[in-house]
């Protein structure tokens, strides 16, 4: 079997080797004429080729200057390719050192027309250049004659005196046959590198390192990856931001080394360092001790509160009635606490440092925890573009709460969902700092109560009663606590079949301390089906599950609810006037990997009336994809029990 | 004197009850009109637009608009930006921001504002450009004012005048005021201005006050069709330094085609070789143009780029040979000029493109807001055929869904002319549903499942065939949410361009489709084509409502009962009719121990009253009724 592997390998890369030829403008015949991808047949088009080098080069004026050189093939098999034809370059301006600049832009498209290989340049008409905003230019251009089966090749250069590196990225929409990456950074500048440990495709990295005497001796240090056959990423619900799971590396400068090879500058090698460095910044550290301009309104505030939680409390109120967030996500102050305070305005940090810094002042034990959002990833080495968060803790003895003020629903330990990621650092006053869990563990709660009465016309009515807890009041509230009553209905009623709905009353819509409650009478006309003398329904009526959002037959990377959570629903039926029960649907009780997910169904009859309790547990909420297909169909059978009908007979 | 003295008296009081004069209340929230408040996410405070026209090439509109903003989604209503271009220049923009106490807690100059391109989604490059600031409000209620001065160098493009620009958005006062210096007049037209607190103060002066709020309801025309608009417009204008002609639709399309078209089509010699041979040995122009078409659609894509008098204007022929893109109007620009090489006329046609129908207005005559779009018109007998140049894989002459049924100005080299495009009745627009379907004895179904769609209906399912397989999988199951746990076992389809017919054929199967009850099965028959969307509930209806397009659903499916199972009950069927179209399903048993289900449905377009749309959702209540029917099985 490994023989016969082995030999597939070789036929195929032999294959290869034969028809490609990578250098600027060799493309074949073959290329052109391929119709479909060989491996991923289904794919509108296909990088043959990529290489990104990134260097640097000495100069005598501004010392050493970065250069990334692009140089990409690719073809188009058919109309919804064409995208991959243009390709946009965003790149920084403003300050001159740091600008990013493109030269040297070549591009080719290549049609086979009638056996003949045809090329048309990339000319000026198509090249644009776009002042976006005050930090952004973008350089796009769009290729020539493009039709299905084209082949289109570029390349261009991005120079700027920045030592930041740009994410090396290894996997596209479209699969990558040929992949060549090159770093080369002189040995004055120390990078760690960090891969993306969410994705499924890893590329091999080499590292090595040269010796070179132009312009003066110094050495440098090479990080590269050949690789072929990249598959393409490819989204799928519930999975959160596919980039997360796009294969990538990242490079953060660490060190700068002088003259001597001695350290000049050391950035980040321990998150221990990596915790320091951001805790010395004026902006992020250096805020904590600002109290002046909110002393007294602190003072009054506080002064008949004893209790350590209670004050945070309070605080994190008035920060939020003080101060709006202004949607940037940031671990460093953008305008500083005191001028957001001022001006009721700030980031993320300008924000949950104000709140830190608050109860500092009161001597409470408050510190700034850094976070790394859903968005960003999850960093395992120790990086400071790792965090691009900060909220706020505050310890009692042993127990300790979570506070991020930016978002007005948000509570003690019920943080908004960006922020639930991984885990978070904690700094404690002296610049030391530790990891602490932000997941939630207590699970949330939402229970349902649904009171049926079925009339003589077979339509239904009753009362819907709610509670929710925890990050299932945070939803409700984020939906629903600033619309109005009327929105609020249609939102209930939408895709319900025939359900009007009444008195609705919404309990404790921004009293975050206390659960939600919503209750409301309805009225269902299409809910009970009078088939010959039979009446049949199903007994959560409008409130059943009606699909399995699962679909995909297999998925690459996990299902993710973020939270654990408990949907519990408590039905009491009254049979009508004249009818008795002739069957009812079976109890059952599902289980999915130990416990990880649970489903009970469990009707009881009673008199005149029916007693149905179901149950939905979400115990662990990441499901692997290995697991996913055993989840799909516990998925699946909760669907199909909920559809189970009540059958009533004429008596 | 002492009655000239009372008459001015009264009329002084007359006109401070009556008019509005802007005082410091408008700054305030407190001051609100209670009236204006219900459904408002804001409130338009006091809003000036005054319009200086100096010459054709020299007008400057100054701007001042005082919002009192409720909530998130009032923000927007504050409209505190101002788009540049090459012929416009801002000279003045500032904002100030008042707390709902009327105290001024912010002031926003020029030099803070941001400087960005306003390229949208579609748009590869454009200079058209927006001066903006993003503003984080503190506390609801607040109240900003934007003040502006912005020069033109064009006079083809003069804003409406909607003081409701916004649904949930009432308006306390809001002015339009023309300085004409020209010698020559504007012309005008109002909509929807009946029964409004809209005074024409003087021939260059209107005035509203107290305007309620629209909400938004479904089926609802869109707003700039509903709400008080006022179009202005010049016989005479310049653009982008061009001198242009408005008069009526004929000498706006012939000044058009002088200005903007005629040098455009110029081909290279090897490309006119190219198109001749193209159509080599073909006589009738209708073949000839679908082998051109056929080429343009081959050969080239949509990429827009928009600059200077590119808004208007074609990109040449040639440019569009040589690198085989551009926007609409390149494109269809383009394959006119080949069209015309091969002796196949056609003309350029400048329309509003929209999966909602909107015309151009036949008595009006102006540029803004007229047309977003531009396709080609060839001449047949007494008609025309479409053709949509910027698709690569439309049918020729299709243009259900984007540019069917409205009114549009196709311009000709002796003028332009108002043409209506064409319509898709019910029966040009339809989707077959066939199935035949085995039960099993666990409930469990396989199923052949056929699809055929034409017109509109065709429009909405083409493209299925270029999605990968993953993807056409997720489709199915999505288009079949009523079905639990679906494996897709073969999907078949075939595109038929020519006689415009989309055919999906698709093996199935499904475990435990009918519900288990003691030992009975229930099951709905209706599995392939179910309605389960209610149009939403207004409590009070107040717009009137629009069906775009008719179409009609025709299904037949035969479902195999498992041996050792009879129907125990289901009904015959059920008809519906309506002014808003029909329904009808059958159920009959046939030998074999199998059942046809039959269904059609009917839906009429038309513009309604609001009075009728009790009845409307009622009709389609019944249908996602009866599409629920079921079948109760039992065992024998």
């Amino acid at each position: 079997m490994k023989h016969l592997f082995f030999i597939i390998i070789t036929v195929v890369s032999l294959n290869q080797v034969i028809s490609q030829n990578f250098k600027f403008g060799k493309v074949s015949k073959e290329e052109l004429q391929e119709k479909f991808h060989p491996i991923d047949s289904s794919a509108s088009a296909a990088v043959l080729y990529r290489h990104e080098s990134i260097s640097f080069y000495f100069t005598e004026s501004d010392g050493f200057m970065q250069q990334r050189e692009i140089h990409e093939r690719i073809k188009v098999y058919n109309k919804d390719g064409f995208d991959w034809a243009t390709k946009k370059e965003y790149l920084y301006q403003g300050s001159s050192r740091f600008e990013e600049n493109m030269s040297g832009l070549k591009g080719v498209t290549f049609n086979y027309v009638d056996g003949k290989i045809i090329k048309d340049k990339l000319s000026s008409e198509g090249k644009f250049n776009e002042d976006y905003n005050e930090y952004t230019k973008i350089n796009s251009f769009t290729m020539p004659n493009i039709k299905e089966g084209s082949v289109i090749e570029y390349k261009y250069k991005i120079t700027t005196g920045s030592l930041g590196i740009d994410d090396i990225i290894f996997q596209y929409r479209i699969p990558i046959n040929k992949l060549d990456v090159k770093i080369a950074t002189p040995e004055y500048y120390v990078y760690k590198k960090q891969m993306n440990l969410k994705a499924s495709y890893y590329p091999k990295i080499k590292e090595s390192a040269k010796n070179l005497t132009v312009p003066f001796k110094y050495i440098v240090n090479i990080i590269s990856a050949e690789e072929t056959d990249v598959p393409a990423l490819r989204a799928e619900a519930y999975a959160g931001n596919i980039n997360n799971y796009r294969s990538k590396m990242a490079l953060e400068l660490s060190a700068i080394l002088n003259t001597y090879k001695v350290v000049e500058k050391s950035f980040s090698s321990s998150w221990e360092e990596v915790t320091k460095t951001i805790y010395k910044s004026d902006n992020f550290g250096g805020q904590l001790s600002r109290s002046n301009f909110y002393k007294d309104d602190i003072n009054t505030l506080l002064s008949s509160v004893t209790d350590d939680f209670q004050k945070a409390f309070l605080v994190e109120n008035l920060v939020k009635s003080k101060v709006k967030w202004n949607g940037n996500y940031s671990k460093y102050t953008q305008k500083g606490i005191r001028s957001a305070y001022k001006e009721g305005v700030g980031n993320v940090a300008d924000i949950n440092l104000l709140v830190t810094s608050m109860l500092r002042s009161q001597g409470i034990k408050a510190y700034p925890v850094l976070i790394s959002t859903r968005n960003n990833g999850i960093p395992l080495f120790p990086t400071r573009e790792g965090f691009n968060y900060v909220i706020c803790m505050v310890k009692k003895g042993e127990s300790y709460m979570l506070i991020d003020a930016t978002e007005p629903f948000s509570t003690n330990n019920v943080l908004p969902e960006r922020v639930l990621n991984w885990r978070g650092r904690v700094i404690t006053e002296d610049g030391n700092s530790q990891w602490i869990n932000i997941m939630s563990q207590a699970k949330s709660l939402e229970s349902t109560r649904l009171n049926v009465k079925i009339n003589d016309d077979f339509s239904v009515s009753g009362k819907v009663s709610k509670s929710l807890n925890s990050y299932s009041a945070l939803r409700y509230r984020n939906k629903y606590a600033l619309t109005t009553e009327e929105d609020h209905i249609k939102a209930l009623e939408s895709d319900k079949g025939d359900l009007e709905i009444a008195e609705l009353n919404f309990e404790n819509k921004k009293d975050i301390t206390e659960p939600v409650k919503v209750s409301y009478e309805y009225e269902l006309s299409d809910g009970v089906d009078e088939v010959g003398d039979k009446l049949y329904f199903s007994p959560l009526l409008f409130l059943a599950l009606k699909e399995n959002p699962f679909k995909l037959e297999e998925r690459q990377y996990p299902i993710d609810f973020i939270m654990p959570y408990e949907d519990k629903y408590l039905i009491n039926i009254m049979l009508p006037e004249g009818y008795n029960v002739e069957s009812l649907p079976e109890n059952e009780i599902m289980e999915f990997k130990d416990g990880d997910a649970k489903f009970q169904y469990i009707l009881r009859e009673n008199g005149r009336y029916l007693q149905l309790k179901v149950n939905l547990d979400i115990n662990n909420p990441i499901i692997g994809s290995l697991d996913y297909k055993v989840f799909k169909s516990f998925f699946s059978s909760l669907v199909e029990k909920q559809a189970e009908q009540i059958v009533l007979t004429k008596a | 004197m002492p009655n000239i003295k009372s008459t001015l008296s009264i009329f002084l009081v007359f006109l401070s009850f009556y008019s509005f004069s802007q005082t410091e209340d408008v700054y305030s929230s407190l001051f609100v009109p209670e009236e204006l408040k219900t459904k408002a996410n804001a409130v338009v405070r006091y809003v000036t637009r005054q319009i200086i026209i100096n010459d054709y090439d020299d007008m400057v509109i100054r701007r001042k608009r005082i919002v009192t903003v409720y909530n998130k989604e009032g923000v927007r209503h504050a409209k505190a930006y101002e788009h540049y271009s090459e012929d416009t220049k801002i000279k003045n923009i500032e904002i100030k921001v008042f707390d709902s106490t009327g105290e001024e807690i912010k002031k926003i100059r020029k030099k803070d504002f941001t400087d960005a391109s306003a390229v949208n989604g579609g748009t590869l490059y454009s200079d058209n450009r927006v001066l903006y600031y993003d503003y984080t409000p503190l506390n609801f209620p607040f109240t900003i004012e934007f003040k502006s001065e912005v020069h033109h160098e064009s006079t083809s493009y003069l804003p409406h005048w909607m003081p409701i620009d916004g649904y949930y958005l009432s308006v306390q006062f809001s002015e339009l005021k023309i300085e004409n210096n020209l010698g020559e007049e504007l012309r005008f037209k109002e909509q929807n201005f009946d029964d409004l607190n809209i005074e024409k103060v003087s021939k260059y002066h209107f005035k509203a006050e107290k305007l309620a709020s629209i909400e938004y309801e479904a089926y609802s025309p869109k707003l700039s069709l509903i709400a008080p608009r006022l179009s202005y417009a010049l016989d005479k204008f310049m653009i982008n330094g061009v001198e242009g002609r408005n008069g009526d639709w004929k000498n706006q399309g012939k000044w058009m085609y002088e200005k903007m078209l005629k040098d455009k089509l110029v081909l290279s010699e090897q490309t006119k070789e190219l198109a001749v041979n193209l159509v080599k040995g073909v006589k009738n122009p209708i073949e000839k143009a679908q082998l051109i078409y056929n080429y343009v659609q081959q050969n080239t894509r949509y990429i827009s780029v928009q600059e200077g008098i590119g808004g208007m204007q074609p990109i040449d022929a040639l440019t569009v040979d040589e690198v085989k893109y551009g926007d609409c109007k390149g494109l269809s620009n383009y394959t006119k000029a080949l069209l015309a090489h091969v002796g196949v006329e056609s003309y350029y046609t400048r329309l509003f493109a929209s999966s909602k129908l909107q015309d151009v207005d036949k008595d009006f005559v102006s540029f803004q807001g007229q047309t977003n779009h531009v396709i080609l018109a060839i001449p047949n007998n007494n008609d025309y055929i479409w053709l949509e140049c910027t698709s690569q894989t439309n049918p020729f002459g299709f243009t259900a869904g984007f540019t069917d049924d409205r009114d549009v100005l196709v311009v000709k080299p002796e003028g332009g002319e108002i043409v209506h495009t064409k319509v898709y009745e019910a029966d040009d627009s339809v989707q077959k549903t066939t199935a035949e379907i085995a039960l099993d004895i666990t409930g469990s179904f396989i199923a052949d499942v056929n699809i055929i769609t034409t017109g509109y209906q065709y429009n909405l399912h083409q493209g299925i065939e270029n999605e990968t397989d993953r993807d056409q999988q997720l489709h199915y199951k999505e288009y079949w949410d009523n079905i639990n746990d679906i494996t897709i076992d073969d999907i078949t389809i075939v595109n038929d361009k020519e006689q415009v017919v989309y055919n999906e054929s698709i093996k199935l199967s499904s475990t435990n489709y009918a519900s288990k009850s003691g030992n009975r099965f229930i099951l709905q028959p209706n599995m392939f084509n179910k309605v389960t969307q209610i149009p939403p509930r207004y409590p009070e209806r107040k717009l009137g409502f629009k069906i775009d397009r008719s179409f009609k659903d025709a299904d037949e499916f035969m479902i195999q009962i498992p041996e050792g199972f009879k129907i125990e009950a289901m009904t015959e069927g059920k008809e519906l009719n309506t002014k808003f179209g029909t329904y009808k399903f059958k159920l009959e048993t046939l030998e074999d121990n199998k059942i046809k289900y039959t269904r059609t449905y009917i839906l009429n377009k038309g513009n309604y009253q609001k009075e009728d749309y009790k009845a409307f959702r009622d009709f389609r209540k019944k249908i996602v009724k009866n599409d629920k029917t079921k079948i109760v099985l039992i065992k024998v």
